[in-house]
């Protein structure tokens, strides 16, 4: 009786000490996401994002290894691999390497792949693109024209109906040119907006920098051109970093006041190399 | 007096061997300090990427040291001329105490600030092309300074001593003997001799005090002058004062009760003495109370957001402990204890002089570090390491190997220096009978 007595509580430790255990090993779920990113019809890259879930939320995971092919999972197909940072962010450039594959086809595909670990399982994501460009100009009275155009063949055709948006560089940000604060291209595949944005400053010419962009499009991905125009202020940064205090700088200083800085200094030293003569006073006195 | 009355006093003051507890205490500070080397060579050889000194926290326990050891150093200037000046003559035997004290703490203010120094090959930079409109230029200047004026002070007062200890020891043997002729064999005590002597004291008297606020007030302003919350004070100068007086007063109480035990000085360093810096001690923790109040409770009044974080931070947050600690044990023990007849006896006073030493150490932490992880704007995209700060151990081990270098100083110093000075002593008790 008294067997049976203590082998019910050891079963629900034993029981309870396997839970935690299986527990335990269980891994977190990765979430991979895989974006590609045009700049200025130059720059092609491609950016994993990794996430995980912690408490009810997701929080980037850094640290992971991504690896990512072009076309299909495969070693020939491999561009290379990135890890991810703080924000769980890993880019890889598009290398020169991969271009006969990526000439192939206006469409394309690309794959990610994580590392299976400790933490995780490995993860497997794909994106599938159709290679569009974005052309940027203007016109007379500060309009803006961009045109979106995708790859058919081996032909650039329009493409209607694709939201874009239409901003001016400033420092931390994109700012609207005026109150729309995004366009739909039509079917000529072309947006028009005006620049209404006036005394903006500029740099020393008072140029600045256009952008027309598609951000994360499930066609064409995420699309960047930019165009410096001259419709800033011309605008000169003057540093008031020197002018941040009153003496600290050489040359701000008054001479009156370093006069009276060196007259401190002196007149303490000679009372100690008075004092020194003395020493060699009592020295002569000794002797 | 007599000459047999002499002859004790002479005895009784001489430096004298080590015992085993001398030895073992001798190989203690060695062994702290050869490893805070050995810190300091990992430092130097990989880097300061060893200490956990990140963009933030830039400045750790090197400059909390730094801070604390001109501190302690104001301890001469305290002893030896204000004291002397106000003719309190019951301080006589405490300047050689406070002199030495006050030495060995501004040469390891000096060694530390180096170590801190990413670079330490390009020291000489500072004097080459230093610029005297920069506050790090005005500390070199006051630091180097006060260590000659010093030096001078503790030199020809020990001149008299030095032709005693000639006179006395003819068995010093060899080394020690060489030392003692080398420094004062031309001292023979003609009246001539003695006037010029008491000439330079009185002279180097009033010079120390004005050089030793500036170095003080000009270490207050490498943290004033910059802008940030606990630091933008206009009240600095007169605050780190007010602290290092306090941390050298107490650091004499300690080191009058440690010399009169291992060197049974009860005639020389009496009940008195230790009541009378008591009274010193509580006067100055009463006036650098004041002056952290005045640091603390207005900013905490107005409660700026820039300044909130930093002072929620010392109140009630990630330094609070170390913060009520430094002042509680620095300040508030301290007052508590001297304040009665009792808590001035030798024992009581000697723990109250640990409790202020202790405590401004501390102190001093709080005042570098916890500013610098309060920047104005808010730590953002940093690694965690960079919010926080704690020592790595080679930080510890030369933070910890200064400190003992510092009481090595003092140490080897009382083996061959008598503490007291023989002659004032002499002097002032043959004037006493005179009446």
């Amino acid at each position: 009786m008294k067997k049976v007595k203590y082998a019910a509580p050891i079963l629900l430790l034993a029981l309870l000490t396997t839970g935690i255990s299986l527990a335990q090993a269980e891994k977190n779920k990765l979430s991979l996401g895989l974006g590609y990113y045009n700049e200025n019809n130059r720059m092609q890259y491609l950016k994993a994002t990794t996430k995980t879930k912690i408490e009810g939320k997701f929080t980037p995971a850094g640290g992971i290894r991504v690896r990512f092919y072009i076309g299909s999972e495969g070693p020939g197909n491999l561009l290379g691999a990135a890890t991810t940072d703080d924000k769980g962010q890993g880019i890889l450039y598009i290398p020169p390497n991969a271009r006969a594959e990526w000439d192939k086809s206006p469409q394309q595909s690309f794959v990610a792949v994580t590392d299976s670990s400790q933490l995780y399982d490995a993860v497997t994501t794909s994106a599938d693109l159709i290679k569009a460009r974005i052309k940027l100009d203007t016109a007379n009275d500060r309009k803006v024209i961009a045109t979106l155009i995708e790859q058919k063949g081996s032909a650039w055709r329009p493409v209607g109906g694709v939201d874009m948006k239409i901003a001016v560089h400033r420092m931390g940000g994109d700012l609207n040119i005026n109150e729309d604060p995004l366009f739909t291209t039509d079917s000529q595949g072309i947006v028009s907006a005006d620049f209404k944005l006036l005394n903006l400053p500029g740099d020393s010419l008072g140029n600045l920098i256009l952008v027309a962009r598609i951000d994360d499009n499930d066609s064409y991905g995420s699309i960047i051109t930019e165009k410096s125009v001259p419709w800033g202020t011309p605008t000169t940064y003057i540093s008031g970093f020197n002018e941040r205090s009153l003496f600290a700088r050489r040359g701000r200083s008054p001479v009156w006041l370093e006069w009276i800085a060196y007259g401190i200094i002196l007149g303490v030293w000679s009372v100690l190399f008075y004092l020194f003569f003395q020493i060699r006073k009592l020295k002569k006195l000794g002797v | 007096m007599e000459i047999a009355a002499r002859q004790k006093i002479v005895d009784d003051l001489l430096p004298t061997k080590f015992g085993l507890r001398g030895r073992i205490w001798i190989a203690f500070l060695v062994i702290v300090c050869v490893i805070g080397v050995f810190g300091y060579g990992r430092q130097l050889s990989i880097g300061l990427e060893v200490t956990n000194m990140r963009d933030y926290a830039s400045w750790g326990i090197y400059i909390s040291n730094f801070v604390f050891f001109v501190a302690i150093s104001l301890v001469g200037s305290l002893v030896t001329a204000v004291l002397r000046i106000v003719h309190f003559d019951w301080s006589t035997p405490l300047t050689r105490i406070a002199e030495i004290i006050a030495i060995s703490a501004i040469t390891f203010a000096s060694i530390i600030i180096v170590v801190d120094m990413g670079r330490p090959d390009r020291f000489y930079n500072l004097f080459l092309h230093g610029r005297l409109q920069s506050p790090i230029i005005w500390d070199v200047v006051v630091i180097t300074t006060y260590l000659f004026i010093s030096l001078l002070l503790l030199y020809f007062p020990l001149l008299p001593d030095l032709h005693i200890m000639l006179k006395a020891r003819k068995d010093a043997g060899k080394r020690r003997g060489g030392i003692y002729a080398f420094l004062g064999s031309f001292w023979k005590n003609t009246s001539q001799q003695i006037h010029i002597s008491e000439r330079s004291v009185r002279i180097l008297s009033i010079t120390i005090i004005p050089v030793a606020f500036a170095v003080h007030t000009v270490t207050s302003w490498l943290f004033a002058t910059t802008y940030r919350p606990g630091w933008d004070s206009t009240n600095f100068g007169a605050y780190f004062i007010a602290g290092a007086f306090l941390v050298g007063a107490g650091a004499i109480l300690v080191a009058m009760y440690v010399f009169r035990y291992a060197y049974k000085l009860e005639k020389y360093i009496t009940v008195d003495h230790f009541d009378k810096m008591g009274k010193i001690v509580v006067m100055l923790a009463l006036v650098y109370l004041y002056f952290n109040v005045n640091e603390f409770l207005v900013p905490a009044f107005k409660m700026k957001k820039t300044d909130a974080d930093h002072l929620l931070g010392l109140f009630s947050g990630e330094f609070a402990a170390i913060f009520w600690f430094a002042i509680t044990t620095s300040m508030f023990l301290p007052i508590l204890i001297l304040v009665t007849k009792w808590g001035r006896k030798p024992f009581p006073a000697f723990i109250a002089g640990v409790l202020v030493v202790v405590g401004s150490w501390f102190k001093r932490y709080v005042i570098v570090t916890p500013t610098l992880l309060h920047p104005f704007l808010p730590m953002h995209d940093v690694p965690e390491s960079y919010k926080h700060y704690f020592p790595s151990w080679e930080e510890w081990a030369v933070a910890m190997g200064s400190l003992a270098g510092m009481l090595l100083i003092v140490t080897v110093f009382v083996r061959l220096f008598p503490i007291i000075p023989i002659q004032e002593t002499i002097t002032e008790i043959e004037e006493d009978e005179k009446g």
